[in-house]
């Protein structure tokens, strides 16, 4: 009969809702699932620098195992990712500008501010070098070389303009000359608002000088024609990179245990040595800084020693039960019970 | 209980415009009942309303014994389901003749087997048995109109109501229409209630009926009586047309010569012989202001007499051995700039007359 | 040229090879836009709908509203969801950011008002005729709704497949809400910003084409399902 198939036609309709309904339902409940396993969760804030040059993705598997944690991490600009932590979304950052870090702790926002690693900026620009900067050991004087030669028209200068450390760490050396670039006076300032790559990838096309990170240089210059290293080694383009906790008093339900725990293994002989290990190629990237106080202390890190040895003295959730059970089981005799105590208490 | 519709007082305004005024008239069961007037009297807006989809602005209708104007939407709803309508232009939903035909008995829940055998019943009533898996965009206007018709009848309404059924359709779809339609007042006494202009299909058809002129009814009765003493019933008609009495001759190509004195003879379609009355309608005759190249057998010259403009019509008396009542609409009359006294030709069709 | 013939080389070595992380990039995608998509239509339709066919006080201030909603940025939803389900927000205390949930949210909020008004739009074009048509057959409320909803199938269909593409290929709401994190929140969409910033041109290019390549195929199924409810 004639209206058979409209039945079939039915069917089929049927058949294709079906199996989109399960595909998307089966998905949805996949991804609450995988919420629902008995882990620990840590959400960590970074620079795009940072995260961009794998070293998190090198670190984090050997913590992840040991301790059972799931780490997500959030790749932001430091400025966002200072917001967010304010906010209560994140239970840490890793971050590199000394002054939001500060102003950070001031607010109550974060504690346990302690140094990781450190890296280093460079200048690179046009191999041509107008402004005649190559080889300069003085970042200031580069710096104001390159602002003359902006002014008079012989080259130009590409700024991020995204509050990230890279930017603030290059307004922090305009400021020590008392100059405040601003792309709507000075033509040769050029403000992106953008990363790290896409900033590297203008300069090379306007032949521009630009501030970076070695770590992205090293990823980026074999697209870079244009662009060489001309400026190195002076000590305030040293970019030490922070691990700072969020204030448990401020937001509660954040994972502060498991925070801590991760920057404990940062600062710890085996973190610290593994970054010390990390290769990009062959190039080194970082060097550790947690256990070297008096070069902590040089980069804006007066408490390193404090904080490590607060970092050293706590225990993982796993050591807090032992004690917890080594308390009751002491309780009886006085000598015992002391110490255990007195342990238990340097964990606040 | 007589009647199967009562309307009482029935008033309809569209902002200030009066659609129909107080309109009262009575329909018995089984009655197959005529509503004749011209295009913008108001038939299509009395059957709205008695098909419970529009309500008046004021007075009753009584369904069935009941007063089905204030009700609940669900009462309404269940007075509706036994009213069946066929519209002028047949709209057809955008699926299989099928689908649209078995689309009142679904939303009735009815089981499917008694679905599928009410509507090859009623494709075949209609006469398109087979045309079940045809698109509704793949039909001619007449084979859409007779879907219209079977969806109106699957659910074997109490009452049916036509709204100038067969307007635009040829004559083969006409007749079947027709056919289908005195079927049903005969055999299964369905009453029906239709709005025509069509004078022969108002004979045919009808036992009662109203006519209806700017809203108002102006004339009711039996058929046969309104035909049968035409003055009273043409009194009323001259309102709205042009209506001529005369005697017709039928000639051997089938087409009647009426004279209708003063020597002039009207050819009109028809085999009726004899005393008749002519009835043409206005909006039928054309006007021109130069002599009128045309099919048309009737043709005629005079002198425009009185124009009486009516918002987008204007009706205009021409006196032409007789006088005749033609309407245009008010842009082509703007166009051809007439006044009293402008010559103009006149042309009718021989089918646009309607012989009584 | 390069980085293009590498993308399509790279495209299609990554499906061949069952890459997880791209085939759990790929799922994520279509999950959280699927989702989105058949929330928005499940609300978007009917409210559509009965917009179009009743009339109320404020009905042209509301349609107007609708379609003002559709040209929505994005990214400005992203921002205000996100500040809504942060801690330190009204919703902080559901903990759904940087979750696929919030995701959803953020892409439904911006599905709901596409379906809404183009549905809307669909329905008010049907022949006024065929509304009186089924209201003169015995249609009840809810049965003329489906009926109408039914003559408009070719413009509902067209809202879903618009507000598909438009969720899957969304970048800026995603980012900030899901904050791109690996193996968890992160969508074909973000990945190719992540590539492209790390100067990966190549691999941003081959999920560019992965993408474009799921566009066309959930298109054409749809499309498939547009004509042939048109034959019936």
């Amino acid at each position: 009969m004639a209206w058979r198939k409209t039945r079939v036609n039915i069917g089929r309709k049927i058949l294709l809702i079906f199996t989109i309904s399960v595909v998307v339902v089966g998905g949805a409940i996949a991804f609450q699932y995988q919420s629902y396993r008995a882990r620990q969760i840590l959400t960590l804030a970074t620079t795009t620098s940072l995260y961009d040059s794998g070293l998190l993705d090198y670190l984090i598997p050997r913590f992840s195992e040991a301790s059972n944690v799931e780490v997500r991490i959030l790749a932001k600009g430091t400025g966002e990712s200072i917001e967010i932590a304010k906010r209560g979304d994140v239970d840490m950052v890793l971050v590199h500008s000394r002054l939001l870090e500060e102003e950070f702790i001031a607010g109550g926002y974060g504690v346990h501010r302690v140094g990781v690693m450190y890296n280093d900026f460079i200048i690179v620009g046009p191999g041509e070098d107008p402004a005649q900067v190559s080889g300069l050991k003085d970042a200031k004087l580069a710096f104001s070389k390159i602002e003359e030669a902006g002014k008079s028209r012989r080259s130009v200068f590409v700024s991020r303009a995204d509050r990230s450390g890279t930017h603030l760490k290059e307004l922090e050396i305009w400021g020590s000359l008392g100059f405040k670039p601003s792309s709507s006076v000075e033509t040769w300032y050029i403000e992106i608002g953008s990363g790290m790559g896409a900033a590297l990838r203008m300069a090379n096309e306007k032949r521009a000088y630009v501030l970076t990170d070695r770590g992205t240089w090293a990823s980026f210059k074999d697209q870079l024609s244009n662009l060489k290293v001309l400026v190195e080694g002076d000590s305030v383009l040293l970019n030490p990179y922070a691990a700072i906790l969020v204030n448990p008093m401020k937001h509660p339900h954040r994972n502060f245990k498991v925070a801590m725990a991760f920057v404990k293994f940062l600062v710890s002989e085996e973190g610290q040595s593994l970054i010390r290990d990390f290769r990009k190629g062959d190039e080194r990237l970082f060097w550790p800084m947690a256990r070297d106080f008096q070069r902590a202390a040089q980069l804006g890190f007066p408490d390193q020693a404090k904080e490590v040895s607060w970092y050293d003295t706590q225990t993982s959730p796993s050591g807090q039960i032992a004690i917890l059970v080594a308390i009751i089981l002491c309780s009886r005799m006085p000598y015992c019970y002391t110490t255990t105590s007195f342990v238990a208490e340097s964990q606040v | 209980m007589m009647h199967i519709i009562e309307a009482l007082h029935l008033n309809k305004e569209y902002g200030s415009t009066k659609a129909l005024e107080d309109v009262s008239l009575a329909v018995d069961s089984g009655d197959f009942f005529a509503i004749i007037g011209p295009s913008g009297s108001g038939k299509s807006t009395l059957l709205r309303l008695i098909g419970l989809i529009e309500p008046p602005s004021s007075g009753k209708i009584i369904f069935m014994g009941e007063d089905a104007t204030s009700r609940s939407e669900e009462e309404q709803l269940s007075f509706r389901r036994e009213i069946g309508i066929v519209f002028q232009d047949a709209v057809l939903f955008t699926t299989t003749v099928y689908e649209n035909v078995a689309y009142p008995l679904k939303i009735r829940k009815r089981p499917r087997s008694e679905i599928e055998k009410r509507v090859k019943e009623s494709l075949e009533t209609v006469g398109l048995a087979g045309f079940e898996n045809k698109n509704a965009s793949e039909l001619s206007g007449g084979e859409a109109q007779r879907v219209s018709l079977a969806q109106a009848l699957v659910y074997e309404p109490k009452l049916l109501l036509l709204d100038e059924p067969t307007a635009n359709l040829d004559p083969r779809n006409a007749t079947i229409i027709e056919n289908v339609v005195s079927g049903l007042s005969h055999e299964k006494g369905t009453t029906a209630i239709m709005a025509t202009h069509n004078m022969q299909q108002v004979q045919f058809l009808a036992s009662n009926g109203a006519i209806l002129h700017d809203g108002r009814v102006i004339e009711r009765g039996k058929i046969s009586e309104l035909f049968k003493s035409p003055s009273a019933f043409l009194s009323s008609f001259a309102l709205i047309g042009n209506v001529f009495p005369g005697m017709s001759e039928v000639g051997a190509d089938g087409l009647a010569t009426i004279d209708v004195g003063a020597s002039w003879k009207i050819e009109a379609t028809t085999n009726k012989r004899g005393r008749v009355t002519v009835f043409i309608r206005p909006e039928d005759i054309i006007i021109s202001k130069e002599p009128i190249q045309s099919s048309a057998r009737n043709l005629l010259r005079g002198r425009v007499v009185q124009i009486l403009q009516n918002g987008q019509k204007v009706r205009i008396k021409v006196n032409a051995d007789r006088e005749f009542l033609v309407t245009m609409t008010r842009r082509s009359f703007e166009e051809m700039r007439l006044e009293p006294g402008s010559l103009v030709f006149l042309a009718f069709k021989a089918s646009s007359v309607n012989v009584i | 040229m390069d980085p293009i013939v590498d993308g399509l080389v790279t495209a299609f070595r990554l499906l061949v090879s069952v890459d997880p992380e791209v085939y759990g990039i790929v799922l994520l995608s279509l999950v959280v836009s699927g989702v989105a998509v058949l929330v928005g239509a499940m609300a978007g339709i009917p409210f559509g709908a009965l917009i179009a066919l009743r009339s109320f006080i404020g009905k042209r201030v509301l349609l107007s509203l609708l379609n003002t909603l559709t040209g929505l940025p994005p990214v400005v939803v992203g921002l205000l969801v996100y500040l809504m389900l942060s801690s330190s927000g009204p919703l902080g205390p559901l903990q759904l950011l940087y979750k696929p949930q919030a995701m959803v949210i953020a892409q439904l909020i911006m599905v709901f008002p596409i379906v809404a008004s183009v549905t809307a739009s669909a329905v008010s074009s049907v022949d006024r005729k065929l509304r009186l048509r089924a209201l003169s057959l015995g249609a009840g409320g809810s049965q003329m709704t489906f009926t109408m909803l039914r003559e408009a199938r070719t413009g509902v269909l067209t809202a879903i497949v618009l507000s598909f593409g438009a969720a899957i290929s969304e970048v800026g709401a995603v980012m900030i809400v899901g904050g791109n994190i690996r193996w968890f929140t992160r969508t074909l969409t973000t990945a190719i910003v992540l590539e492209t910033e790390l100067g990966q041109f190549g691999m941003a290019l081959a999920l560019g084409i992965i993408l474009l390549a799921l566009s066309f195929l959930i298109n054409v199924a749809l499309t498939r399902l547009q004509w042939s409810g048109l034959r019936r």
